[in-house]
């Protein structure tokens, strides 16, 4: 553990995690150094059949790059990524066979259509996938638009189409880099339910997205990453079990109120620009109060709090100068 | 593209050809005076624009055009990939490297084909036409020798092809690829002829580039042009010009494919 790191992040340690469906994408110890930045630093990654892993990270966590290696787009500096049991520096086209993937930036051919672009990537996936196109573009509600140039798609029907495109393969593993980028609320909300419908068709998921709300929603567990290092993963509830429970407390003379509450066994404490926030029982709401009260420390307000995937992403990945110091 | 070099062929006999005949007759008439050996050059040029010359200065036209645009044609299909983020995606649904360089070349080299029959073709087209506003009499195309020479242009493009080719697997980009390859060619082509008409020993060092090799590869073809040609002296002899044609070819793409496996594909290409 990092002494270094705030008390409050301590408890987010990486989980163990347990193998419980056939595994469709393994990475081990994946390495990407560009010069001498280390954009991925010994990844460990597993995505199973009919899972939705989240791979959370802020701008420059190394998420594009982790995909990018287990594509083989990018070659790691050291490390494996296996790919429906295949290693894609070895047999990458075969690996990549029964891989569906949709990169950050939704890319076709701008001058032919929406439906011959997915024909052009259906020739790619070999027999079946061109009888696929239509489907898909069914399914991803671009029927309509089918045969209007992609260069006229807006924002988010280029991500619909991004997304059917991923599934010509018929793929038992679906990467998706930022599929909600420019949906609406309405087109997100179809998004998340064809990412679970796509588990439920027991395929493995990873989804990549800034997203944390809707991640919350539809992945069985995510894996924080960030400068390149894995700093938390488990279930939801894991992830935010640790942070779970704390208390919002509006004070004025923060480090005398941190100094009584440690009085009172309390350890992980952390100070905000109006207070402290505390990590303790909910019970222990009116012992807080009553000891900063006999100190003649008046709190403006103690607010039990529980952590949602988004305040644990926030506090696991802001940047260290912006961090308190740890209690002495 | 196919329609500009049609054009620009038949364009080029059309304004080769009003221009001399324009000439010739203010020479005639005394309108202008006639330079030494003056009006027998000009008769000498309009008898390279007739059916019977085309595997000659025709083709030479179309070698000119061809490949300032198999340049641009080459550097933009490849290059374009990379801008529009294509390669990227094309790449994470399976495709293998080598596989979409291959691709790309062997659609490359089909193009210059069609590109070649099209411009030679198309300067058949503007000899007859050319005859036919002199109203003079003509013998026809001598097939054999325009496919003979129709065979050496198109191998002498191929070379500029890779190397166009190679330049935008370099610099991931169309435009990148289209000025660069355009510059070393006028740079390549004007540097040769420079050196040799300073002194023709150089000749031994500016025959291993792609210009000279390319110029003795078209002129030696049977029934070439009888213009004289001061740049045309000491051009390397047939089969060192194919030889080095051919490697160049080689080691461009060869070049191109290590790029473009070694390469980090991020965003874009």
């Amino acid at each position: 553990m990092n002494p270094a790191q705030p008390a409050i992040l301590r408890s987010y340690a990486p989980a163990v995690i347990v193998q419980q469906h056939e595994v469709v994408l393994r990475t081990k110890q994946l390495v990407k150094r560009f010069g001498s930045i280390t954009a991925v630093d010994g990844l460990d990654v597993e995505v199973g059949r009919g899972e939705v892993v989240g791979l959370l990270g802020p701008n420059g966590a190394g998420k594009s790059t982790t995909i990018g290696m287990v594509l083989g787009l990018i070659t790691p500096t050291a490390g494996t990524a296996e790919v429906l049991g295949r290693d894609i520096r070895v047999r990458r086209e075969d690996a990549l066979a029964g891989v569906g993937a949709m990169l950050e930036v939704t890319s076709f051919y701008p001058y032919l259509s929406g439906r011959d672009n997915l024909a052009a990537v259906a020739l790619l996936r070999g027999a079946g996938a061109l009888a696929r196109v239509d489907p898909l573009l069914a399914r991803l509600g671009l029927a309509q638009r089918g045969e209007s140039k992609f260069r006229t798609y807006s924002l988010g029907m280029r991500q619909r189409l991004g997304i059917a495109s991923t599934l010509l393969a018929d793929p038992a593993l679906v990467i998706l880099d930022e599929p909600a980028n420019g949906l609406d609320p309405a087109g997100q909300r179809e998004i998340l339910e064809l990412i679970r419908e796509l588990a439920g068709e027991n395929r493995g998921v990873l989804l990549a997205s800034h997203l944390l709300h809707e991640v919350e929603q539809v992945c069985d567990r995510v894996l924080v990453i960030k400068k390149g290092k894995l700093i938390a993963s488990g279930t939801i509830a894991e992830v935010t079990r640790g942070g779970g429970n704390y208390f919002e407390i509006v004070v004025d003379d923060r480090p005398r109120a941190a100094e009584i509450l440690r009085g009172l066994g309390i350890t992980e404490i952390r100070e905000t620009p109006t207070g402290l926030d505390v990590v303790a029982d909910p019970k222990r709401g009116a012992e807080i109060n009553r000891a900063l009260a006999s100190a003649a420390l008046y709190a403006s307000a103690i607010v039990p709090r529980a952590s949602s995937l988004e305040d644990v992403f926030m506090e696991l990945t802001e940047p260290e100068a912006s961090t308190a110091p740890p209690p002495s | 593209m196919l329609l500009i070099i049609v054009l620009a062929a038949v364009g080029i006999y059309l304004l080769i050809y009003l221009s001399v005949q324009a000439q010739l007759q203010a020479v005639r008439t005394g309108a202008i005076p006639s330079p030494p050996g003056g009006e027998q050059a000009m008769s000498q040029t309009l008898r390279e624009l007739r059916p019977d010359r085309v595997q000659g200065f025709g083709v030479q036209i179309v070698s000119g055009l061809g490949s300032l645009m198999l340049i641009v044609f080459a550097a933009s299909h490849i290059g374009t990939e990379f801008g529009w983020g294509t390669f990227r995606t094309l790449l994470a649904h399976g495709a293998g490297r080598g596989a979409f360089l291959g691709a790309k070349v062997l659609s490359l080299a089909l193009y210059a084909a069609v590109f070649v029959f099209l411009g030679v073709v198309a300067a058949m087209l503007g000899s007859y036409i050319v005859t036919a506003i002199s109203g003079e009499a003509a013998s026809g195309p001598d097939v054999g020798a325009i496919a003979d020479a129709g065979r050496r242009l198109y191998y002498t493009l191929l070379p500029y092809m890779a190397l166009a080719t190679l330049i935008a697997v370099w610099s991931r980009s169309a435009g990148a690829g289209i000025a660069a390859g355009l510059v070393l060619y006028f740079t390549e082509g004007l540097v040769a002829q420079l050196l040799v008409s300073f002194n023709r020993d150089y000749a031994n060092i500016v025959n291993y580039g792609l210009s000279r090799n390319a110029g003795a590869l078209i002129r030696g073809a049977a029934g070439t042009t009888t213009i004289q040609d001061p740049s045309a002296v000491g051009l390397p002899d047939q089969g060192q010009a194919a030889l080095i044609l051919g490697a160049y070819t080689v080691v461009f793409l060869a070049l191109a494919y290590w790029r473009l496996r070694s390469r980090d594909v991020t965003v874009g290409g």
